[in-house]
């Protein structure tokens, strides 16, 4: 009997006029979505590899180490960011190196390229957490009264069905119905990812099924939900309207305005307080070693090169001495600032967890690695890149790069000249995403938020339809 | 007659249980959205002051001229709490100083990532996505409906002409829409005042414009319901094609058309640009170094062999050397400077080829104009860029000229000598810098005037493209089958 149901809504559905005009336009926009993903990532890779490459060729012809100046490195594009964007266009992607005191990424896509923050990208998160829970909406919403009104649900019970069989039976059907054509879509958009030759390594491939579960996931909240008014309402026009407000508050406006209205109760210390009190520092820091600069006598003056030795061994331990004072301020007000930052997060994203929105895109960010996190990751990677820079200059040069002095001496003798360094052994920057189970563990409580959700809204449709006036 | 047609409709629409519903949450909508809009007004005007507070203390701090640095800070605009535009996404700040180019960097979203996940709600979101889908909600069965309840036989069994018919159904569910909407409108912007938010006259006329692009926007949308409606036999088959033009319209066509433009003509981007521009500077003065070393050889073996060199005759060779480094710093600044104008010139282009695509909707149409309005548009940061470039003239002038007068002041100096060793001179202490003839940053500022001019396409675009919907209303209701 269930089969029976099942098959019969199915067969409705995919013969639907509404469904080949909705799903057409859903497909085309999930195989968009895949195409500009991938194009965009092509062409970021184009543009990372171009600044990657100006980098070193700066670098050329220098002929010791402590002369690299300007070194740069920056976020790479990843293929899932292309896909699921987050903040990944919002963050500074480009640091400087200069071998100690803090990093600070700079230049965000959005700001540089304006032009694409105007309507933001259509990307995997858009489409699915706007385009396709609109769909669910309309392919349910008038599952149950529609039927009323066309009186077929009065010929369907007038067989002996069980009203829970049929209403699982519609659930049923309808997800499948749905998801499978979605799914088919999804498959194909995933595979012009390898034909556009963008290569996934296999814990991306796992990270983009995740996502796309989390989506059919999110996809059967709205579904369920749309049964369940719709099995609560007597008439389709009411049963829409219902649904189309509860999408719009869902998906458009609770995510935004709670994350606003929450986010600014709690005070976080603005980026400028810190870098001034960060800058005062670092001036009475220097004012206070410019006096000791000032008493230096060298102990040794006979022997130009001992005596330029000595004096940037002299001014390196200064220079050593000012960055260690300079990282424990700054470590304290980045934690003080990060964990304001923490608080506010977990404020303004459990209020807009109301909405199930939220939820996804919190969930799908995280899969991605362009959740909120990614720019504290961002910064910790180029810290640590930071170090490996700095140990690799001492390594050539025996000492900590910055506070030292190149002494240029001119002879008009031809001696021999001395060899350009090589700018292809700097240590590359290489950008580690967080592990996949971590990744994985982190989205587990909005996908469970998902499920509970599923499982509400499928036991309230289940408890309307059994009291449901037939007639 | 006509009045009457008009009258009806009216009753239609405002008698109907879902007039009410969505009447409300578009009140709520439009008044949350202002509130948001003040309260992140406020707390940037408050960054905004901050920032400028703590510049002034760290300039005031300053001992030499030397190292004197500035900063341009960009300044919040009160109708940005209507079209928060990209005033979020664009650097809010750059340190203006000789030796260090331009660069607005820490947007509110890279500061705060959080509020970057799901972006703001304002004004000019709810108008072009809820406003519009409400419009197409109640019009989309305005046509058919009445066809399929019979009501549309009926009428036409009276001598009632078509042409009237169909005015008085755009009419009259525009005027149904459009006076309530009028309402929370009203409301917010006395809440604006109220909240004591300080407009100009030139921000009064920007918000009217506002208004009144607005409503031409929802009018479209009025009309297009029911152009679709006369198009289609039933109201289930209308409100799908109603329903996926918006989608079209609201969704996806303005993310396409910039997103077709960024393939058509892609943009390097600044950081390839800045690459180059080290790796030119660096060949420039590695060129100049040999030259110089060249020079310093050959002046140091002809002083050895002839005679030691005049004061005067040492005064020349140096204002030589400061010359050739002068022209060395003048051709890599040409030389950036052409990299950033071949780049704005090609983001220009990109530009006006996205949003000449993006245009085919008129919901992107609305957006842009309501922008250029609010000035958080896409120039704004080449407008911020241009005020601070002449800003930093000023600046290096005004520093020049202090140097001038009081002698150069260096930050420290190191003397090798074969002598005396290395000996460290460090400047004065304690002695501070006169500082109040220093220019200031003033930010950009356009008149209403300039705004309105490149306002005026959009505004010229949505009025035929709503003539054009009603044209096409018309001449499908005369041919319409009312059976």
């Amino acid at each position: 009997m269930l089969l029976t149901i099942i098959e019969k809504e199915i067969r409705e559905i995919i013969g639907s006029s509404k469904f080949v005009l909705i799903f057409g336009s859903c497909a085309v926009l999930i195989l968009l979505s895949f195409y500009v993903g991938a194009k965009n990532y092509k062409l970021n890779r184009i543009r990372y590899e171009a600044a990657q490459a100006e980098n070193l060729r700066q670098f050329e012809g220098l002929t010791d180490w402590y002369s690299i100046q300007q070194h740069r490195i920056f976020l790479p594009p990843d293929p899932l960011a292309t896909l699921v964007s987050g903040v990944s266009n919002d963050i500074g992607r480009t640091v400087e190196i200069e071998g100690r005191g803090e990093i600070n990424p700079l230049g965000s896509r959005f700001s540089e390229d304006p032009i694409f923050a105007v309507f933001r990208f259509l990307d995997l998160e858009f489409v699915f957490g706007t385009i396709l829970s609109l769909f669910a909406i309309l392919m349910g919403y008038d599952a149950i009264a529609g039927e009323k009104e066309r009186g077929t649900l009065r010929l369907s019970f007038a067989n002996s069905v069980s009203r829970p069989v049929y209403i699982l039976g519609k659930l049923i059907g309808s997800f499948i119905a749905l998801a499978v054509p979605l799914l088919l879509a999804m498959a194909v958009g995933a595979l012009l990812l390898p034909i556009m030759s963008v290569s996934l390594t296999g814990e991306s491939w796992i990270r983009l099924i995740s996502i796309g579960s989390i989506g059919l996931l999110y996809f059967g909240v709205f579904l369920t939900l749309s049964v369940f008014i719709s099995s609560a309402t007597e008439r389709t026009s009411s049963a829409f309207l219902i649904l189309l407000v509860v999408w719009i508050s869902s998906a458009l406006i609770i995510p935004r305005a709670s994350v606003l209205i929450a986010g600014r109760t709690v005070d976080v210390p603005s980026v400028d307080e810190i870098a001034a009190k960060k800058n005062l520092y670092s001036r009475q820091l220097y004012g206070e070693d410019s006096e000791k600069m000032g008493s230096f006598v060298p102990e040794n003056s006979e022997d130009f090169d001992a005596m330029i030795d000595e004096f940037n061994r002299f001014m390196g331990d200064l220079a050593d001495e000012r960055d260690r004072k300079m990282r424990e301020l700054s470590e304290r007000l980045n934690e003080e600032r990060y964990n304001a930052q923490k608080r506010q997060e977990k404020l303004a994203l459990n209020i807009a967890r109301i909405s199930p929105t939220t939820s996804f895109t919190l969930a799908a960010t995280q899969l991605a690695g362009t959740s909120v996190e990614m720019k504290n990751r961002f910064k910790d990677e180029g810290e640590k890149y930071q170090r490996q820079y700095g140990d690799f200059i001492k390594e050539k040069t025996g000492s900590n790069p910055g506070g030292r002095m190149v002494v240029v001496r001119m002879s008009d003798e031809e001696g021999e000249t001395p060899e350009a360094i090589d700018p292809t052994e700097l240590p590359s920057f290489d950008f580690q995403q967080e592990n996949l189970s971590a990744s994985i563990d982190k989205s587990l409580p909005d996908a469970g938020v998902l499920v509970v959700f599923n499982l509400l809204f499928f036991a309230a449709a289940f408890a309307a339809f059994v009291r449901y006036d037939v007639r | 007659m006509l009045s009457l047609l008009i009258e009806k409709e009216l009753k239609s629409i405002v008698m109907s249980p879902k007039f009410v519903a969505t009447f409300a949450i578009c009140s709520i909508l439009i008044l949350l959205s202002i509130y948001i809009g003040i309260n992140e007004y406020k707390s940037a005007t408050s960054q905004f002051e901050a920032a400028n507070e703590l510049t002034q203390q760290e300039i005031s701090e300053q001992s030499t001229w030397y190292s004197l640095y500035s900063r341009a800070i960009r300044k919040p605009e009160p109708m940005q709490i209507f079209v928060s535009g990209l005033a979020y996404d664009i650097g809010r700040k750059t340190i203006v100083s000789q030796n260090r180019p331009i660069n607005f960097v820490h947007s509110m979203y890279s500061d705060d990532p959080i509020f970057a996940l799901f972006r703001i709600v304002d004004f000019s979101f709810i108008v072009s996505v809820v406003l519009t889908l409400f419009a197409i909600l109640f019009t989309f069965d305005s046509i058919s409906g009445e066809r399929e309840k019979g009501t549309l036989k009926q009428i036409f069994s009276n001598p009632v002409p078509r042409a009237k018919y169909v005015l008085a159904k755009c009419i009259g569910s525009w005027l149904g829409l459009v006076v309530p909407i009028l309402i929370p409108i009203l409301i917010g912007i006395f809440l604006v005042i109220v909240m004591g938010i300080d407009l100009s006259g030139g921000d009064w006329s920007r918000l009217i414009t506002l208004m009144g692009i607005s409503l031409l926007l929802f009018s479209f949308f009025v009309v297009l319901g029911v152009l679709i409606s006369a198009s289609t036999r039933r109201s289930n088959m209308s409100f799908l094609v109603s329903l996926v033009a918006w989608i079209l319209f609201v969704l996806i066509i303005p993310r396409a058309g910039i997103l077709l433009a960024g393939q058509i003509m892609p943009v390097p981007g600044l950081a390839e640009v800045e690459g180059r521009t080290e790796a030119y500077s660096k060949d420039k003065w590695k060129a100049h170094y040999d030259k110089m070393e060249k020079i310093w050889i050959e002046r140091s073996a002809m002083h050895e062999e002839e005679r030691e060199p005049t004061d005067e005759e040492l005064w020349s060779q140096l204002e030589e050397d400061d010359a050739r480094r002068d022209s060395v710093e003048n051709d890599i600044e040409d030389y950036r400077s052409r990299q950033i104008a071949d780049l704005r010139r090609r983001q220009a282009m990109q530009r006006t080829l996205a949003f000449s695509l993006a245009r085919i909707s008129p919901v992107s149409a609305f957006q842009l104009a309501a922008m250029q309005l609010a000035d958080t548009d896409v120039d704004m940061k080449d407008r911020y860029e241009d005020a601070t470039k002449q800003y930093r003239e000023d600046f290096i002038n005004f520093i020049e000229n202090k140097q001038e007068e009081e002698g150069v002041t260096s930050g420290m100096t190191i003397s090798i000598s074969s002598e005396g060793g290395i000996k460290i001179g460090r400047p004065s202490e304690g002695k501070t810098i006169d500082l109040s003839e220093m220019p200031e940053f003033v930010p950009p500022e356009r008149s209403f005037a300039s705004v309105f001019g490149s306002v005026a396409t959009d505004f010229g675009l949505l009025s035929i493209l709503t003539i054009v919907a009603f044209a096409g209303a018309f001449v499908r209701f005369v041919r319409y089958d009312v059976r």
